[in-house]
């Protein structure tokens, strides 16, 4: 019944025609309708650029999510040879950048940092890193805290020969005497720097730079980074802080790395708001006293990080706001300080502008005093010489160009505006390529040199563009939240770090922020826009209505077959992470 | 085997029965529960078929013909704003031949929203190359299904059974469901005659200029006359097999009628139970009931109301600017006739209003006291507003 059904209806209704082509539509080259230009090109994502260290945090977290943590960690270290030490107390300006923070929360960018670092460390990965053949210069760095060891680690990678001269017994500078041991502990921070020598880079420890040792170090060396860090507490300026009872809150933490076990018992003052004061209290909570801490602004204006203040008022310190010291004086065995009561007077700068609140004034008696108001180099001589005169200023380091002399450079808290181990890196990072580039082209073509490195508006530098990586091919273009398209994302909260409970971290050193699984570690890094990056969605490849975007080998890469691209832009829109461009076609 | 059966489980009944290998759908109102219960049947493997749940009826309707270009038997059902959005694809389906078959749910269209029964929005599709049935009751909406793809494959024209919404969609009667052998014997496998093939790559449905296109439009002329005149042997099959027939359309006692209404969808039954009324009271009305309005059964038309006095249409429709549509058809069926009778249109129950007996005797006097129509179409039973 089927074939006369068929047949008949072939004889009586027959369809005569039926457009049908079987040549291939590429004969038709629709290229040529184009007015308008998709293109491949990454971008500069927010979080990179707020990097001082200018990590490629995007792609981070790509390979993160991927569960490609050698590969992760090793893009840290081509910009930050200390992802142990930033993943645990780096203040992490990139999250207060990530557009992800527009959507739902940031990325906890520090924590899968963190991550990388702890599973380098448990499984002992040996990076594979990019490094030049070697140079004949020789480099001397005065100082192994972070930004001398990130200078002598990028300068090795250049193929320089380095030699760090510190004058404590141990490398690490602040990192191994003025953080306590609960937000880094030994370990980590040894791991980095026995890294940072197995590169190759010489610590000498014992040997305090002098004028003279400088002298004898420019003999010998084609230059000398010298990063001595502010190694001295700011004085208080304010009468009897020279009294007995009355202590320098830097040294304090000192001892205790040392391994000595100082006497808090009971109450001991902190003046300051920084994160040295925080720690000066919460360490001696930890040692079996009481600590209050004044801040002659409010508690929103301390410039010690938010989260560390709340643990701390946690761990039993107590903060008094808007009081100055005025006055130190002996109370018997014990310290009275007379404190003047401020007042906001306005904002600025983002914090509180104060002023005496009247006569207010009142007393505070204690067994000892901490000045933790801030910090200033060791000897005045360490400190750069004005602009000027064969030295320039830059963004992170002040470089000295003598006549007949090797040159001088001079970082980390020496010269930045902000003391964080991240500046302290990217003044490090800045002096190497600076002097790289002083010996490869002249000093005239540092500046330019500095200026390709930058990434997205600055001052954050990559050394791996300046080591001709992929990096160097971005636009410069910082992405933001209104380029993403995010249709392709779905809210997911924040990861929470876990942590010690309070009665457990108040009574001992152990640190506080424990390590996450690695499940944990890729579902946060999955979360990230990678804003500006390609990570081969094939969105592009999938809306193509010519089928013009085509696949690299084994399925990497992308590029366009402009023989058909109508230059419509939906692989562009539809791209989440704005790592294309449509421009109009030249004619 | 006789079940009592919601219009809407008729309908998707018959699909089963027609072994459809691909049913797309968009599931949002104004859809009905003819996807609802073949969603079932897909899921619990009654039927052996892939269910495509798609974004829009668009998609839908472009997703069946996909599927069948590729060779497969294929189904959809939708209403009123859903078939008003499948539009632009409706002449695909018919240009590029493939007899999709598509159940219909009369419903009206916004604004204001309505999902009451209505035929404007199936009727707008008139000129889209779809074969177009109208059914009057459950057992004759599973009966149809069948024949529409038998009918749809010989001549290679998708199909539309059309169904009021509620009065039939949603109204349980007792229906005799076929065998699934019998069906088979009377709906073989379909065999595509151009179907996409990996092994030999081609696309269909190329540019064609001026020198091709009008003859390809000829042959979807040729092959609705064809559906026309092929019909009444495919419906002898079935009744061969399952022993009920209804023809393009059924003459209710048209041989003596002074008056005729001409009706479509279940305003038939209605005007059934009135024409038992008159007729005991000595009127003499008869009724045309159209099933297949595309292609238009001219000739069947023309035989039927020959004899008639006057003619009265019976529109559940609107043509704004003109009249209701069935009467545009009748009057253009008719006047090339010589000495056919008047026709007198009605516009009735639009939106879901109630045709009740009552309302078809106004009717019917006022066809029998006007001597000759006041207007194209007359609207009944409106509302003082």
């Amino acid at each position: 019944m089927v074939e006369k059904a068929q047949a008949r209806a072939e004889s009586e209704n027959p369809i005569r025609i039926m457009p049908r082509s079987t040549r291939s539509t590429e004969g038709n080259k629709t290229g040529s309708w184009r007015y308008l230009r998709p293109r491949y090109e990454e971008k500069t994502a927010p979080c990179s650029a707020a990097c001082p260290a200018g990590e490629d945090i995007g792609k981070v977290e790509m390979l993160t999510s991927q569960g490609l943590f050698k590969e992760a960690w090793e893009t840290i270290l081509r910009e930050n040879p200390f992802p142990g030490v930033c993943g645990r107390v780096c203040f992490h300006p990139c999250e207060g950048s990530c557009n992800r923070g527009e959507f739902d929360d940031p990325i906890a960018i520090r924590a899968v940092e963190r991550f990388l670092a702890d599973t380098a460390e448990r499984y002992d990965l040996k990076p594979l890193l990019e490094r030049l053949p070697a140079r004949p210069e020789k480099i001397a760095v005065a100082g192994a805290g972070p930004s001398g060891l990130a200078a002598a680690w990028f300068l090795t990678q250049l193929g320089y020969a380095c030699d760090v001269f510190e004058a404590s017994p141990e490398a690490g500078g602040i990192l191994r005497w003025g953080i306590p041991l609960y937000r880094l502990p030994l370990a980590a921070l040894q791991h980095e720097i026995a890294r940072i020598e197995a590169q190759g880079v010489r610590i000498h420890t014992g040997r305090p730079v002098t004028p003279g040792f400088l002298r004898d170090l420019e003999t010998s060396y084609s230059a000398v980074y010298l990063a001595c860090g502010h190694g001295r507490t700011t004085a208080l300026r304010v009468p009897g802080e020279e009294l007995d009872g009355v202590g320098d809150g830097l040294a304090f933490l000192e001892r205790i790395r040392r391994g000595e076990t100082p006497d808090v018992r009971g109450m001991s003052v902190i003046i300051g708001g920084g994160n040295t004061a925080v720690d000066v209290a919460r360490s001696i909570v930890r040692l079996g006293g009481e600590a209050l801490i004044l801040y002659r602004r409010r508690r929103k204006d301390m410039p010690a990080f938010g989260d560390e203040v709340q643990m701390a008022l946690e761990e039993g310190v107590k903060l008094e706001e808007l009081v100055a010291p005025e006055r130190i004086e002996k109370d018997g065995g014990r310290i009275r300080i007379t404190l003047r009561h401020m007042r906001i007077a306005g904002e600025e700068g983002g914090r509180g502008r104060i002023e005496p609140d009247g006569d207010r004034t009142s007393r505070v008696v204690a067994e000892r005093l901490f000045k933790a108001t801030g910090a200033e180099a060791g000897e005045a001589w360490y400190n750069p010489p004005p602009a000027g005169k064969g030295t320039v200023a830059l963004s992170h380091c002040a470089l000295s160009l003598r006549e007949g002399r090797p040159a001088l450079a001079r970082g980390g808290d020496l010269t930045n505006g902000i003391k964080s181990v991240a500046h302290a890196i990217a003044s490090g990072k800045q002096a190497a390529i600076a002097l790289d580039t002083l010996f490869r082209e002249g000093a005239d073509s540092i500046l330019s040199r500095l200026e390709a490195c930058t990434v997205g508006v600055g001052p954050s530098l990559s050394m791996e563009i300046h080591m001709g990586g992929e990096r160097r091919l971005r636009n410069r273009h910082v992405v933001v939240y209104g380029e993403i398209n995010t249709d392709y994302f779905r809210y997911a909260p924040r990861m929470t770090q876990p942590r010690l409970v309070r009665a457990e971290r108040a009574r001992s050193f152990a640190e506080i922020d424990l390590r996450v699984s690695g499940n944990i570690a890729m579902r946060e890094a999955e979360r990230c826009f990678n804003c500006g990056l390609c990570d081969q969605c094939d969105n592009c490849h999938l809306f193509c209505p010519d089928l013009a975007v085509l696949r690299g080998k084994e399925g990497l890469g992308r590029s366009i077959n402009y023989d058909y691209c109508k230059g419509c832009g939906l692989c562009v829109v539809e791209c989440p992470r704005n790592a294309m461009t449509l421009e109009e076609e030249d004619r | 085997m006789k079940r009592v059966l919601e219009g809407s489980q008729a309908v998707a009944e018959a699909v089963r029965l027609a072994r459809v290998q691909v049913v797309s759908a968009y599931p949002i109102t104004p859809q009905t529960h003819i996807v609802e219960f073949l969603s079932e049947y897909c899921a619990s493997g009654t039927m052996n078929a892939r269910f495509l749940r798609v974004e829009s009826e668009h998609s839908c309707m472009a997703a069946l013909i996909g599927a069948q270009s590729a060779g497969v038997r294929t189904f959809t059902a939708t209403s009123g704003q859903g078939l008003a959005l499948m539009h632009e694809l409706l002449h695909w389906a018919a240009g590029a031949r493939l007899p999709i078959v598509m159940a219909e749910v009369n419903r009206a269209l916004a604004p204001g929203w309505n999902i009451w029964v209505d035929q404007t929005d199936s009727l707008a599709q008139r000129d889209t190359g779809w074969i177009q049935f109208y059914c009057e009751d459950g057992q004759e909406v599973i009966d149809t299904t069948l024949q529409a793809y038998r009918l749809a494959e010989s001549v290679a024209l998708p199909a539309m059974v059309v169904l009021d919404a509620f009065f039939l969609s949603h109204t349980y009667e007792p229906v005799d469901v076929p065998e699934q052998e019998e069906a088979d014997r009377f709906l073989p496998p379909y065999e595509a005659r151009f179907q996409l093939d990996t092994a030999a790559p081609c696309s269909f449905g190329p540019l064609v200029p001026p020198a091709v296109y009008m003859e390809m439009r000829h042959d979807i002329a040729k092959a609705m006359e064809t559906a026309l005149s092929r019909f009444p042997g495919i419906e002898n099959e079935y009744a061969a097999v399952f022993g009920r027939r209804y023809g393009v359309v059924e003459a209710i006692r048209c041989e003596d009628a002074e008056i005729v209404f001409v009706t479509s969808g279940t305003v038939t039954s209605t005007a059934r139970s009135l024409l038992e009324n008159l007729r005991s009271r000595g009127e003499r009305l008869g009724i045309l009931k159209i099933r297949l309005f595309r292609p238009f059964p001219v000739e069947a038309v023309r035989r039927a109301l020959g004899g008639a006095a006057k003619v009265a249409v019976i529109d559940r429709n609107f043509s704004f600017g003109a009249s209701g549509i069935f009467a545009q058809e009748v009057r253009a069926a008719l006047c090339n006739a010589p000495g056919h009778p008047p026709v007198f249109g009605f516009v009735a129950g639009i939106g879901g209003r109630d045709v009740t007996p009552e309302l078809l005797e106004e009717i019917y006097w006022k066809t029998k006291n006007s001597d000759a129509p006041e207007k194209e179409s007359v609207w009944i039973g409106l509302q003082e507003v």
